[in-house]
């Protein structure tokens, strides 16, 4: 059961190759969809590591984190468009 | 358990890089994104150190609702109208 802390690693580590497109983002768009991609990486290692632990509650947290990571993201779009 | 420590250490490393990158900042939209990302390691961070009650907290105001309300903030103060 060891091999779902492995995939979490993967998964952390492409999230924080992730952020230097938050560092060298040209526009404020390329960092919006790669912290919206952040939200999302985070959220699959979080369910990796639920199925190491044999624990059910902390596919709460994935839920919360996958639905209002994208309202999030909607709501930065809105203000980009000038219509918030 | 090593495996484990491995994870907590490449978080934190995630949490450190994304805080640098919210005070450095210039553009202040861009400085709210990097809040939002900081909010989600921080929620994941949480659920390491076995603690789900203040993980569903942290992901609700810290990963979502601080940078709505500094987005609406910033709309109603106007600065960040370069885009």
């Amino acid at each position: 059961m060891i091999e779902f802390v492995y995939v979490g690693i993967f998964y952390a580590i492409l999230a924080i190759i992730l952020l230097f497109r938050v560092l060298k983002g040209p526009s404020v768009v390329d960092r919006a969809v790669a912290g919206d991609s952040i939200d999302i990486l985070t959220a699959v290692a979080l369910i990796s590591f639920a199925v190491f632990s044999n624990r059910s509650i902390y596919l709460d947290i994935a839920l919360v984190i996958a639905i209002l990571g994208f309202i999030g993201t909607v709501l930065i779009a809105r203000y980009l468009e000038g219509r918030l | 358990m090593n495996s484990i420590v491995i994870l907590n250490s490449l978080i934190l490393i995630g949490i450190i890089i994304s805080a640098i990158l919210t005070v450095k900042f210039d553009n202040l939209l861009s400085s709210i994104i990097a809040l939002g990302i900081t909010g989600a390691f921080v929620a994941l961070e949480f659920i390491l150190l076995h603690a789900p009650d203040v993980a569903i907290a942290e992901a609700a105001v810290g990963a979502v609702l601080s940078p709505v309300i500094f987005i609406i903030t910033l709309k109603k103060v106007k600065e960040g109208k370069e885009r």
